[in-house]
């Protein structure tokens, strides 16, 4: 990465966030001069950058992370039960799906292009993974019923993307008719009949169910909280002043010192508010498995995204088809490859959805459906437009909290579902005039 | 609107309308790709024999307009002829139930028609029907409002509108993409309907005994007895054809460009003979040895008037031509003086209040009852925008007629009654899902092939 940005006529627009390079801003911002925040020296200068590019209309992860805010006040405010926290736990838990499927549909979402198949893909995943461990019928191993699903929903990704990119069909119409195709496939699977994971005389199932409800012991919480701040802080140091020693542009010393602060304040904040025991009878604590799930897709998929040749062909495509190809991407093979991205990791999401539910029935068809809209939703929320070329992975994390927050917090209160999704959709709306409306703040963009 | 309006345009070969294999009327669809080419040698045709040639010829080339939609109804018909158990698939009564069970897809899909010709799209059609049905359903109760029937459908399809002009507006004005507004819109009112009806479980119907409801309940499920069918049949094709072919004389008088008398002769006779057979099909007892059922549902000419009000819109008048006009090319178009904002939020409008309509004959499909079983909305809106597809109206804009809608709508209901009527057991169930994907998808490859053989035409890097 850091060769690209050695050159700054090639302006890489820097992100508030990270100092990463980002290509996304960059189709809008080529004709201008190199962002300041890549040419502060000192952490006033860093600020007063950012904060002049918030007000440009690039804002980031700005705004959901304030809605997040909103969202934890107003309830808490409502009732005092929703920062708890046993809730908070619950909540991560509720929106673990918006998150990971919200993830899968940006990189479809990137190229320009929209996955309408994820939630069906999901609930591919979870039949076939909890078919093939029944112990009366395939009664596999549970990894291999993993990686079976996997497969599968990769496979129907690539299937998809194929389609999307040799033949040029519009995806909009080839993840319809996926859908409407997989929907059929799932009922097939579970074989119109109820199938279940949740019997824990069997090893398998036990495995399976314990990759959502499973904790880790509290100490075990602390020592994995431990490595992985100490390793990212030391990585994300060594890198800053390698860069340093070569005369790169780097975020002042003090910034990345703050951020290494911050993870791991937030990770001891985290680990502290899942060791506290939220079973009303007995103890249930420690840090869900399904916490370190999600932070490794969301870092796999931001590196391949950020660090990789691949990524900024993404970015490259979604910014304009015609240049990128012109630059010799290959679009037949990133856009095929991001479909199957995408059907993998909502492959994920399945495996993790049939541990969520335990039991399955064809409910899960109506359930997937409104999972689709609820994802593009996230993405949307979270900051990813829907034209191609901006957005990151966190933007669906982020939007799945605020729409898990939305559901978690109105459940509590005791509102019915139908209202809930008059809320979201309004949290959707708002999203999306706030998107509009920055945009036109900013600098030379075309509308 | 005169006959006449759009004829200067016809006049001067250099502006290259193209014309359509099934209609005389001018179609701006097809000219974005074709603006470079010729004038379409069918123009030009002066006899039956050249006419049909050019119109191979077209078809050859990747504009294959209503063609494949035809073919894939045909042959899913005799597919499901020969393979449902007796023979049963082109009985009457199915074919009679099948159009009951299309409705609501083909008035969807012309409503998406118009939204999807502008390169937008509306994914709350389905939500937007439910709402319109559920309040026609609402104020005609007694004891309740006990509106009239009228007032009641007429009131749904306002609000629906009002709805639809919200959504335009918001999409227009606010330049927020139409994805994520009716995207919004679909989550509200789903919401909303739930909480309208009366929660989860909440129902509302409309008692056949009460002549004011009677009437929203035979909107699907009444008939025209059998002789006022043939009455209403011979008035509807001697009007119709005299129109036609007054209106092609009057071309050929002033040396417009026009369709051979003979080609102009044929399409009324093929016009008169669909509309007796499907009178003599409607006209079959489709009832028990009990109780007999004949005459042509009123459904039928309830969804021609919708479909020719439809036509006409798109294809006669100015507002038309503007939405094919920012179909083709947005900016074009701006610059030619179109207010875009308007054309937008307008056919946003009429697409929301058309799909009311679609909802309150989805109710009376229904056997006049509303309830949260009744659709769900989701669906409705993704078989919707199928049918549209499979129809033959393109989603990038500017290509596309409200018939397509009919046929594809048509078409997936065929496939869905054909699939339950196969005894598959625990088959029949994904079949119903699996098949329209596949049709989907296949409709669509044709599209894609059949356009790399056009001549001009821009295909996505």
């Amino acid at each position: 990465v850091s060769d690209v940005t050695a050159n700054p006529s090639e302006i890489p627009a820097g992100t508030a966030d990270a100092e990463l390079v980002d290509l996304t801003a960059a189709p809008e911002a080529a004709t201008v001069d190199v962002p300041p925040e890549l040419l502060a020296q000192s952490l006033g200068q860093y600020f007063r950058a950012w904060w002049a590019r918030v007000r440009g209309g690039n804002s980031g992860v700005l705004p959901v992370v304030l809605a997040i805010v909103v969202v934890a006040i107003s309830f808490q405010i409502a009732n005092s039960k929703f920062l708890s926290a046993q809730n908070l736990v619950n909540l991560f838990e509720q929106s673990t799906i918006y998150m990971l499927l919200a993830m899968a549909e940006i990189f479809a979402l990137l190229l320009g292009e929209i996955d309408l198949s994820v939630g069906l893909v999901m609930a591919l995943g979870s039949v076939i993974v909890a078919e093939l461990v029944q112990p009366t019928g395939a009664n596999l191993p549970w990894w291999v019923a993993i990686i079976v699903a996997l497969l599968a929903c990769g496979g129907f990704g690539a299937i998809q993307g194929t389609l999307v990119a040799r033949l040029k069909m519009p995806s909009f119409i080839v993840t319809l008719g996926g859908l409407l195709i997989l929907e059929g496939v799932a009922i097939i699977v579970l074989g119109g009949t109820l199938v279940g994971i949740g019997n824990s005389g069997f090893h398998n199932e036990v495995i399976l169910y314990n990759i959502f409800w499973g904790t880790f012991s509290p100490v075990v919480g602390w020592i994995l909280l431990a490595v992985l701040v100490g390793a990212a802080g030391v990585g994300l140091w060594l890198q800053d002043s390698r860069k340093r020693r070569h005369g790169l542009e780097t975020a002042p010393r003090s910034l990345t010192a703050m951020k290494i602060g911050l993870v791991a304040a937030a990770g001891i904040g985290l680990v502290a508010i899942c060791n506290v025991n939220r079973a009303h009878f007995g103890r249930i604590e420690g840090v869900p498995y399904i916490i370190p799930i999600v932070l490794v897709v969301l870092g796999a998929s931001t590196v391949l995204l950020r660090r990789t040749r691949f990524g900024r062909y993404v970015y490259a495509i979604g910014g304009n088809p015609e240049a990128a190809r012109r630059a010799g991407v290959s679009l037949t093979a990133v856009r095929t490859w991001c479909f199957v991205l995408s059907g993998l990791i909502s492959g994920i999401a399945g495996v993790l959805f049939a541990s969520w539910q335990v039991s399955l029935t064809t409910n899960i068809i109506k359930a997937a459906n409104s999972y689709v809209l609820l994802a593009v939703a996230a993405a949307v929320i979270g900051g990813t437009s829907l034209f191609g070329g901006r957005g990151k992975t966190i933007h669906g994390v982020l939007g799945g909290l605020v729409i898990g927050g939305i559901y978690n917090g109105l459940y509590l209160l005791g509102v019915s579902s139908q209202w809930i999704d008059v809320v979201v959709a309004a949290v959707l709306l708002a999203a999306a005039v706030i998107d509009v409306l920055s945009r036109r703040g900013a600098p030379s963009q075309g509308t | 609107m005169g006959q006449d309006r759009e004829t200067p345009g016809t006049a001067d070969p250099g502006e290259t309308p193209a014309k359509t294999a099934d209609a005389g009327t001018i179609e701006l669809a097809a000219a974005p790709d074709l603006s470079a080419a010729d004038v379409p040698s069918e123009l030009l045709a002066q006899s039956l024999g050249q006419y049909i040639r050019a119109w191979l010829l077209r078809i050859r080339g990747g504009d294959s307009g209503v063609l494949p939609v035809v073919m894939a109804i045909v042959i899913v018909a005799v597919v499901f002829q020969i393979i449902t158990p007796e023979h049963a698939f082109l009985r009457p009564s199915n074919l009679v139930y099948i159009f009951g069970l299309s409705t609501v897809y083909m008035v969807l899909a012309i409503a998406e028609t118009v939204v999807l010709l502008l390169a937008e799209i509306d994914l709350s059609v389905g939500a937007v029907a439910l709402i319109g049905g559920v309040i026609a359903f609402k104020l005609v109760q007694s004891p309740g409002p006990g509106w009239p029937w009228w007032a009641a459908i007429i009131a749904a399809v306002v609000v629906c509108g009002l709805i639809g002009a919200l959504q335009g507006t918001l999409s227009s004005r606010l330049k927020i993409q139409s994805f994520v507004v009716t995207l919004a819109g679909f989550l509200l009112y789903s919401g909303i309907l739930i909480i309208v009806l009366g929660g989860a479980d909440g129902f509302v119907n409309l008692s056949s005994n009460l002549t004011n409801q009677r009437i929203i309940y035979d909107m699907v499920q009444g008939v025209i007895v059998p002789a006022a069918g043939w009455v209403v049949l011979a008035v509807v094709v001697v009007a119709g054809g005299a129109a036609v072919w007054l209106r092609a004389a009057a071309r050929r008088r002033r040396g417009l460009v026009a369709p051979p008398p003979s080609l102009t002769a044929i399409r009324i006779a093929v016009f008169a003979l669909v509309g007796v057979a499907v009178v003599i099909i409607c006209n079959v007892n489709r009832g028990t040895s009990l109780v007999s059922v004949r005459g042509v549902p009123w459904v039928i000419p309830i969804v021609l008037v919708v479909l020719g009000a439809w036509t006409v819109l798109l294809e006669r008048t100015r507002f038309g031509r503007y939405v094919y006009a920012i179909g083709g090319n947005p900016e074009a178009a701006r610059r030619a003086g179109v207010s875009l904002v308007w054309i937008r939020t307008w056919s946003f409008a009429l697409c929301s209040a058309t799909a009311g309509l679609g909802g309150i004959l989805l109710g009376s499909f229904f056997y006049g009852e509303y309830s949260t079983n009744t659709a769900d909305p989701g669906q409705l809106v993704l078989y919707t925008v199928a049918a549209a597809v499979i129809g033959g109206v393109s989603l990038f804009g500017g290509r596309g007629k409200a018939i397509h809608g009919v046929l594809g709508g048509f078409l997936i209901g065929g496939i869905a009654y054909g699939v339950s009527l196969l005894n598959l057991g625990e088959l029949a169930t994904p079949l119903e899902y699996i098949l329209p994907g596949g049709v989907l998808l296949a409709a669509v490859l044709v599209d894609v092939l059949s356009r790399r053989g056009a001549t001009g035409s821009v295909t996505r890097v």
